[in-house]
């Protein structure tokens, strides 16, 4: 096999010594430049970063972290399984008995279905919102909690209506 | 004769290495870019060199392939756009936004006044936090690592502003079809203002910083130079075309939105440090754009007018039949949406030209005789996001 490789170079006028030297004085008036710019971070300016596990941000208000379904308040309407575009919210619901007591949600709505499971996926769940826009009774929202991590992937998965979730109800709730 | 033919070979196989002849040795196959392919949104290249020089340099996409076009004819309207965000993560409005359009234009909807300007606003200051991760990684790639520390930290308030507005630092869904889906607030528009004035005064630090340093001009000034005809040929988009001194901007050309009424000016790279059309020229432009950015974003917060921020729209959205292509200039180029609806509740087929993905493909055409080092310039001054390249 013959062939020529060839260093691509565009054609730069020849270097000549006045030409050297003034590279030398730009590269270090430059580099002079840049370094007064640096410098004033060392002292003048005020560190930005927080040191996370000591200091904890606080989120916005409207920020979409963990989301928490309040089931009491919940109709089983089925419209945020509907709307989620990664099918992470599974809802079962059966029909309410005709004797049995009537229920209301806190803004009134007859619950005419009994929630029998209300799992979310957290490990699924793409934190899009489009899920808590479409809740008729507002029960679904998104909470700023952003720590919760865990060491099995089957432990994201929450159940809403089972009792270690309903305990940190009232962390988030507000009656 | 069998000497003489030995000799005529020997004499095709050196390297022309500046001035001196080198012998052309076998070819070293090298692999830059990431060890393991779960490595989210970096670019793997294959090169084959002679000693430094690059004789054959092919990109090798795939990575991040998530089908998103497939999927999406599986969701309802409102559904794509969250997966519409994940194609070019760091500009993720303007994808948005690209989106709305198309379908706000199928549909006929009316986007109130406020929206529009929201969303300009919004695009704008994505496009500056889009040019300040350039402008970071840029250095990064070219050994300098303070600048990418002052670029987050202005990209920073940026992203807390989305934060506020919409709820998300990188994948807002926050750009509607028919609208917004928050207002803003007037602290809100105060903060962008005194933004504006900021990053101004910092941009022009930054660029005296990195883009005047004489060493970053040796580094970048004449190195992968794509001529005009070249970037006409490869279908370029973007700051990259405009680098090859082209003046092409959908945003003057072919307005969409309200940026009809928007006074600016479109930056060309005008060879001040090398031939035209070089790595540099590439940054120049970028950098200059912010600043015509900023302009865009004083003229929306003077002429915001109070109104609602969601047009009328039906609670299950059925696009009626028909084909359309609508563009917009995204940070990095020309992002084109390619809908095709048959009445149904979910796109028919929704096909995305890339910007990345055509940018990317000249690759190949400029590597060969670069030295490895002025090939990582130049994958950095095309400046690509792999989650767009795959989609």
């Amino acid at each position: 096999m013959s062939q020529t490789l060839e260093l691509k170079k565009v054609e730069e006028p020849e270097l000549t010594f006045t030409q050297w030297w003034k590279n030398v004085y730009l590269g270090i008036k430059t580099t002079f430049i840049g370094l007064k710019i640096t410098m004033k971070y060392v002292w003048a300016v005020k560190p930005v970063t927080i040191e996370y596990p000591e200091v904890r941000e606080e989120l916005p208000a409207n920020s979409r972290s963990r989301l928490f379904n309040d089931a009491e308040n919940c109709i089983s309407c089925l419209q945020c399984s509907v709307a989620c575009p990664v099918d992470c919210i599974y809802i079962t619901a059966v029909k309410r008995d005709a004797d049995a007591p009537k229920i209301k949600t806190k803004d009134g709505t007859a619950i005419k279905l009994d929630l029998k499971q209300y799992t979310i996926d957290t490990a699924l769940c793409c934190y899009c919102g489009l899920c808590t826009t479409v809740c008729p009774t507002e029960c679904l929202t998104h909470t700023t909690d952003y720590e919760y991590a865990q060491y099995t992937l089957a432990a994201m998965k929450y159940d809403y209506l089972a009792p270690d979730i309903r305990a940190w109800r009232h962390r988030i709730v507000k009656d | 004769m069998a000497n003489q033919h030995d000799n005529h070979e020997t004499n095709e196989d050196v390297i022309i290495l500046g001035d001196q002849e080198v012998l052309k040795s076998d070819l070293l196959t090298l692999n830059m870019g990431p060890q393991h392919p779960a490595t989210h949104g970096v670019l793997r290249v294959e090169i084959k060199t002679d000693s430094e020089i690059v004789a054959e340099a092919i990109p090798h996409l795939g990575y991040l392939h998530r089908c998103m076009e497939k999927h999406c004819e599986h969701l309802d309207y409102r559904g794509v756009i969250p997966f519409v965000d994940r194609m070019d993560y760091l500009a993720s409005m303007s994808m948005e936004w690209g989106y709305a359009l198309t379908i706000e234009k199928m549909l006929g909807t009316e986007v109130p006044r406020r929206a529009q300007y929201i969303r300009t606003m919004i695009a704008e200051l994505q496009r500056i936090a889009s040019h300040l991760m350039f402008y970071g990684t840029y250095a990064i790639d070219l050994g300098a690592f303070s600048p990418f520390l002052y670029a987050f930290q202005d990209r920073e308030e940026i992203l807390r502003l989305f934060e506020e507005l919409s709820g998300a630092r990188l994948l807002y869904n926050y750009v509607w079809i028919g609208g917004v889906w928050n207002d803003i607030s007037d602290e809100q528009l105060k903060r962008v203002e005194n933004f504006c004035y900021k990053m101004e005064e910092n941009m022009k630090k930054y660029d005296d910083l990195v883009g005047q340093n004489h060493i970053f001009v040796g580094r970048t000034a004449n190195v992968g130079v794509i001529s005009k005809d070249l970037a006409y040929d490869f279908g370029l988009t973007g700051p990259v075309l405009r680098g090859s001194g082209i003046k092409w901007d959908l945003r003057k050309d072919r307005p969409y939105g309200i940026y009809n009424e928007f006074d600016f000016d479109v930056p060309v790279g005008q060879g001040l440090k090398g031939q035209l059309g070089d790595c540099w020229d590439r940054y120049y432009v970028r950098v200059q754009e912010i600043f015509e950015s900023i302009k865009i974003i004083r003229q929306c917060l003077d002429g915001i007018e109070a109104g609602p921020v969601m047009g009328k729209v039906s609670k299950i959205i059925k696009v009626p039949a028909g084909e359309i292509y609508m563009r917009t200039e995204c940070p990095r180029g020309e992002l084109g949406y390619h809908l095709i609806s048959d009445g149904g509740k979910t796109p028919y087929r929704l096909k995305v030209k890339s910007p990345c993905f055509t940018n990317v493909s000249i690759l190949p055409e400029l590597a060969p005789g670069q030295m490895v080092a002025d090939l990582v310039a130049t994958i950095g001054s095309i400046d690509i996001v792999l989650g767009e390249v795959d989609r």
